[in-house]
């Protein structure tokens, strides 16, 4: 007890002294809490990186509406506890657009941030059916879901087979909790719609022993095999298909693989491995050469130049375009300061939004927060990620109704 | 000087059971609890909310651990998954249109069977056999909440919980959440105070002391664990309940993992076995120092306007809670409450004994 009430002077003490030196315009906050020291540290660097980048690149140019804009970016270790923490102490702070990164804080974070009315933006994590905006309106998920990505992976094998999947085996190699389990039911639901032949190879955490999720692999001989798995096993993965000769080109990899898997993997055998993804690869992007002249050829960059030569990084540039886009258009709307209000409501008028070519086009209405679940496949070529479709978003009836049959079930 | 301790103590059997037998211990217990009931009208909401709530929670749910470790003897490296029965078997009790109440006791005793089930066939193995045994407890329940959606609901495997409703009235404010915390863990502490000076306590601390010995002055070694699992996993089972329905409001498997267990595990510890003071002590340590240490390295380093790298910002708190941790069991291996113990008897009849020194 006298522990407790000790630190809560020391903090409130702490906290009384910013407050003294705070100044007197109210920026634009953005609360980003993230994961920077656990499970998410494969990805959480880069892409607050890019975050804290992007906001300096605004204040450069004067700003949202003449007014600086932040980025306050907390660790929370992963633990819902301190997610909550984080959501809470910021909320006070004024704080109205939070993203977490991380599926466990998203999803204790969400009743909250439902019952307060703030934005919780949450691409590429959490409860897919959170695209919905008709149940989940405080809740921003732009970017595919997972269920949206496994079905563009689909019509991506579909191209390749011109258009009749009557023959072909897909294989589904993923991690044995529900981040990996989300998107069987869809694979399952377009197996029997289209006709291909599916089979489910579960591999259990922490995805270090793959060797006979591989060799049965091998016996099935499936034509392709699309994989939800993260970091490591990726790694893991493909040493595995090494050992039994199944080629590099058959592996369709979730978004979460970058350059660091590649470099483990050995640029040479990554050549043919592919991913699904929402965002431009590579380097060659505008707005990540922007931020070279702009910020790292002055020595202004938020972190080492290596962690920009990522496609994390360029994730991260995706994200919070769109946060700081929909803040632009609410301090054009309705002036300043932003409220939660306008700020949904300018969310709610991007149109084909795509950064200047940085990622798939969105379109987020009330209905759809998800902006539109685009994505596209891109391939490994030795030095940069080669696009292989267009940016698509097909079989959305069949995505949408396990989106409808999910999000119907929040708050019975 | 504070304690004022002098006379004759322990004279008979009623001043010798007393729960607590320094007018001193009393007192500082009575100021705590009155605290604790003005803690809404003192504390601020974010304080209240995001630190003390949780801290009660865990509170309760590491006493109950600390009964079948600390009391009892008995290693638990599965006490998450014995709290997620009671939270899941709660929220569908409730869903099912069970009141608050009964469901609360429902998830409870459902927590209660499952764990002395386990400890039925945990309890035929000894020492670091029964860790390793309700190890796999927590992996077999890891395994069935992530593989049916009939438990852990639909998307993500997240179950949404019920608004809490007690006696009548539906519970939505901070300090209502507060109170309902509150509330549990002064009846789970009281229960602990008390276990003390019962025959069960006596005969767990036999128990753990040597089994075979307590077996040879007529304790049944077997019964008395298996009683222990049931009533740890009672008290974890409600606690998990009370802890998706005031804070998280919707159960996920994670909230209830391995690293979890390993969590409460490490409260209990650093706490001290057998300590209740322990217990709120090591609790704090554990859950509620990460977060506020950085806290304190943010605004520290925003105030002194230092430009330090994110993940470094990230990385260098956890560094100083464990170095904590370290330090603590190195200058008292028996936790903090004995830390505490130790100061409480130093002052115990202050400044005399320090003249006869």
């Amino acid at each position: 007890m006298r522990l407790l009430t000790r630190a809560l002077t020391v903090i409130s003490m702490l906290g009384g002294m910013t407050a003294g030196t705070q100044v007197l315009a109210e920026p634009f906050k953005v609360g980003v809490c993230y994961d920077l020291s656990k499970a998410y540290t494969f990805a959480t660097p880069q892409v607050s990186q890019a975050a804290l980048d992007l906001a300096k690149l605004i204040n450069k140019k004067g700003g949202i509406g003449g007014e600086p804009v932040e980025v306050i970016v907390r660790d929370h270790g992963n633990e819902p506890q301190r997610g909550i923490e984080c959501y809470s102490r910021l909320s006070r702070e004024g704080v109205f657009v939070f993203d977490t990164l991380s599926t466990p804080v998203s999803l204790a974070i969400l009743p909250r941030a439902m019952e307060d009315g703030r934005i919780l933006m949450q691409s590429l994590v959490g409860r897919g059916d959170a695209v919905d905006g008709t149940v989940f309106d405080w809740v921003y998920p732009i970017g595919p879901t997972y269920w949206g990505q496994a079905a563009n992976d689909v019509a991506y094998i579909k191209q390749l087979h011109d258009g009749d999947l009557s023959d072909v085996k897909v294989g589904f190699v993923y991690f044995d909790y529900p981040f990996g389990q989300e998107p069987i039911e869809i694979l399952q639901t377009l197996s029997e719609k289209e006709g291909f032949e599916l089979e489910l190879y579960p591999v259990p955490l922490p995805g270090s022993d793959q060797a006979g999720v591989w060799s049965k692999v091998r016996r099935d001989k499936p034509d392709h095999v699309i994989v939800w798995m993260l970091g490591g096993a990726h790694v893991v993965a493909s040493k595995e298909m090494q050992r039994n000769r199944i080629p590099m080109e058959k592996y369709i990899s979730v978004n979460w693989l970058n350059e660091v898997d590649i470099a483990n993997i050995g640029n040479e055998a990554a050549i043919g491995l592919k991913r699904g993804t929402n965002v431009v690869g590579g380097q060659d992007v505008a707005l990540r050469q922007e931020m070279i002249t702009e910020l790292y050829d002055k020595g202004e960059g938020s972190g080492p130049l290596e962690k920009t030569e990522d496609v994390f990084y360029n994730t991260g540039l995706a994200m919070y375009s769109i946060v700081f886009e929909a803040a632009r258009r609410a301090a054009e709307a309705e002036g300043l300061p932003i409220t939660a209000q306008s700020y949904k409501a300018a969310l709610e008028t991007l149109e084909d939004y795509d950064a200047n070519g940085l990622m798939a086009p969105i379109t987020v209405t009330a209905e759809d927060h998800g902006g539109g679940g685009k994505t596209r496949i891109e391939m490994w070529d030795g030095e940069t990620w080669v696009p292989q479709t267009d940016w698509i978003s097909e079989y959305s009836d069949v995505v949408w109704d396990v989106v409808k049959e999910s999000s119907s079930k929040y708050g019975e | 000087m504070f304690f004022r301790l002098s006379g004759v103590h322990h004279a008979n059997y009623v001043s010798d059971s007393r729960v607590f037998k320094i007018p001193a211990d009393r007192n500082l217990a009575m100021f705590v609890f009155l605290f604790g009931l003005a803690a809404p009208f003192i504390v601020p909401s974010l304080y209240l909310n995001s630190y003390m709530l949780p801290w009660l929670i865990w509170t309760a749910a590491a006493l109950g651990l600390n009964l079948v470790t600390g009391w009892a003897g008995q290693l638990h490296l599965g006490y998450a998954a014995v709290m997620a029965v009671g939270a899941y078997s709660a929220i569908h009790a409730v869903r099912f249109g069970i009141p608050w109440e009964f469901a609360l006791i429902i998830g409870g005793l459902s927590s209660s069977v499952i764990g002395s089930l386990f400890a039925f066939a945990a309890l035929r193995v000894k020492g670091l056999y029964l860790a390793l045994t309700t190890l796999a407890m927590q992996f077999v329940m890891d395994w069935v909440l992530t593989h049916s959606p009939a438990i852990t609901g639909g998307s993500h495997a997240s179950l949404q919980s019920p608004t809490l409703a007690l006696l009548g009235q539906e519970i939505t404010s901070d300090a209502g959440y507060y109170y309902v915390a509150f509330g549990w863990c002064v009846l789970v502490t009281i229960f602990m105070l008390n276990l003390k000076r019962t025959g069960l306590g006596r005969a767990l601390v036999a128990v753990r002391e040597k089994d075979f010995a307590a077996a040879i002055l007529g304790v049944n070694s077997f019964y008395y664990k298996i009683l222990a699992f049931a009533t740890s996993s009672f008290i974890a089972g409600v606690s998990g309940a009370l802890l998706v329905a005031t804070f998280f409001f919707l159960a996920a498997p994670e909230q209830f993992s391995v690293t979890v267990s390993i969590q409460v595990l490490a409260m209990v510890i650093v706490g001290g076995l057998g300590s209740i003071i322990g217990s709120y002590f090591g609790v704090a340590l554990i859950l509620l120092v990460p977060g506020v240490v950085n806290g304190l390295f943010s605004t520290a380093s925003q105030s002194l306007g230092m430009q330090i790298n994110v993940e470094t910002l990230a990385h260098i708190p956890n560094a100083v809670y464990g170095a904590l941790i370290v330090v603590i069991l190195l200058i008292e291996p028996l936790g903090l409450g004995k830390l505490y113990g130790n100061i409480r008897d130093y002052l115990m009849v202050w400044p005399f004994d320090q003249l006869r020194k």
